[in-house]
């Protein structure tokens, strides 16, 4: 199946909202790219996801909420030709303390406005503050869903090789990777244990050529459950030129040349 | 091809909820109280149907309509306005549900963002009114396994998603999502069959 077609059977799912976050943000990013198919077949998911709503079983709600609803909507018509016919009403008679009264009013709603100004300004600045942050992070899912999707395609492209990366040691687990001539390596692994404390995994590749030195790659290290992917979307040589992928330890921020023997090596086929 | 027609209603084609709409934009009561005599029961049921407490969802029921009377010029007339009520509707009880506390009340206060629901119904919405396509809409979903039902009541009215609804109901992630998927096409195809 392409990957447009993954995308499509996502939709009605995005509609009725039951997306694991994962798949919600890769719709996403796939209807932000401008997908006019995909858009459209939203549009139509979503109405017919709101014609779910009939099977909720039939029910009346009171006069009261009816009552209450009309009174709110009645006041809240009759308010601005109501508070203007106040207004003309206390301008008529007694200028003169109504006059002293406007002074007083106006001193009040001074004060007041000053604080509804301010607290106007804050409400602002904190509404600025949380669109930032919901801007910073569906960029985060938006990389991260990209990423997901370069990874998704080179392990399922034909012209990708499998490398199986068996362990030194037989206590550690197998990793494995894949690596497609023109999208780049992704190196996979399960129940790795963390390396020592400010020492990280870091990927050699192992050239063909007699006497080639390792070439040094990306480091990485496992999350708290051991899982890890390690993605490398330029290697330093081509797949054709490389013998062996291998993985060693090595202090933080990675070596030039590897400094302790490999835990796993996987030969290039 | 997966898509059907699609007709944006042009000027032409007013709905009666269209107009009543344009009217609530001069501040016409009578054009609210039409609106909510249309449509309050089914809003109603579906609000009771999620929070399951008379109370409550008159609450939520009466805060949809103010903001229907409130931000009636954010409504954009094109739109088909039963399923952008329900949707509406949905999204305030769901909210309800999730969100009790200080978080839902400082939403309650900010203006409503109003739901997005397709800009034009499909060709086949007109093949029956909106009672006869309740009654087909119960029938389709009635006819499903009802395992599956469960799972689509379980996303709609309960907002759960797919490893939700699979560990509530003990089955395989997968199997899920192909319920969910499949029951949703089945009720497509049989509104589509009335057309």
């Amino acid at each position: 199946m392409n990957s447009h077609g993954q995308f499509r059977e996502l939709i009605e799912a995005y509609a009725i909202g039951s997306l694991d976050s994962a798949d919600r943000a890769l719709i996403e990013a796939h209807l932000a790219s401008g997908c006019a198919e995909c858009v459209k077949a939203l549009e139509e998911a979503r109405w017919l996801v709101s014609q779910l709503a009939h099977l909720a079983p039939a029910a009346e709600p009171s006069d009261m909420l009816k009552g209450r609803l009309l009174q709110t909507v009645r006041a809240e018509a009759a308010g601005g030709p109501a508070r203007q016919q106040a207004a003309r009403g206390a301008a008529i008679p007694w200028w003169l303390w109504a006059g002293v009264a406007a002074l007083l009013l106006f001193s009040v709603y001074s004060a007041w406005n000053e604080q509804h100004l301010r607290n106007a300004v804050a409400n602002l600045q904190q509404q600025a503050e949380a669109q930032r942050a919901e801007r910073q992070k569906l960029e985060q899912q938006f990389r991260a869903a990209k990423l997901q999707a370069h990874e998704a395609m080179i392990w399922s492209d034909p012209k990708s090789v499998k490398i199986k990366m068996p362990p030194k040691d037989p206590n550690m687990p197998q990793l494995e990777a894949m690596w497609h001539p023109e999208m780049g390596l992704v190196v996979r692994g399960w129940k790795v244990p963390s390396p020592g404390e400010k020492r990280v995994l870091q990927l050699w590749l192992i050239p063909k050529k007699a006497g080639g030195k390792p070439m040094p790659s990306v480091t990485f290290w496992p999350d708290a459950d051991g899982t890890f992917t390690a993605m490398v979307e330029n290697p330093p040589d081509a797949l054709s030129d490389t013998q062996a992928l291998a993985i060693t330890e090595e202090p933080m921020g990675g070596s030039p040349q590897p400094t302790s023997a490999p835990m796993w090596v996987g030969g290039v086929s | 091809m997966f898509l059907v027609v699609f007709s944006p209603k042009g000027n032409d084609e007013v709905s009666p909820d269209a107009t009543l709409m344009q009217q609530l934009l001069r501040r016409d009561v009578s054009a609210f109280e039409e609106l909510y005599e249309r449509h309050s029961r089914i809003v109603y049921s579906l609000v009771l149907r999620i929070l399951r407490q008379g109370f409550t969802a008159e609450e939520v029921v009466q805060d949809v309509f103010l903001q229907l009377w409130r931000n009636s010029a954010r409504y954009d007339l094109s739109r088909p306005f039963v399923p952008w009520l329900l949707t509406l509707a949905r999204n305030r009880a769901l909210d309800h549900l999730r969100l009790k506390g200080e978080r839902q009340r400082r939403r309650e206060e900010q203006t409503e963002e109003f739901p997005q629901i397709a800009s034009a119904a499909p060709e086949y919405e007109k093949a029956l009114d909106e009672k006869r396509r309740a009654e087909r809409v119960r029938a389709l979903i009635g006819s499903l396994p009802a395992a599956q039902k469960k799972a689509i009541e379980l996303a709609y009215f309960e907002g759960l998603s797919h490893s939700e609804i699979a560990a509530s109901l003990h089955e395989p992630l997968g199997t899920v999502k192909s319920w969910i998927r499949n029951g949703l096409m089945r009720l497509k195809e049989g509104l589509q069959a009335t057309s």
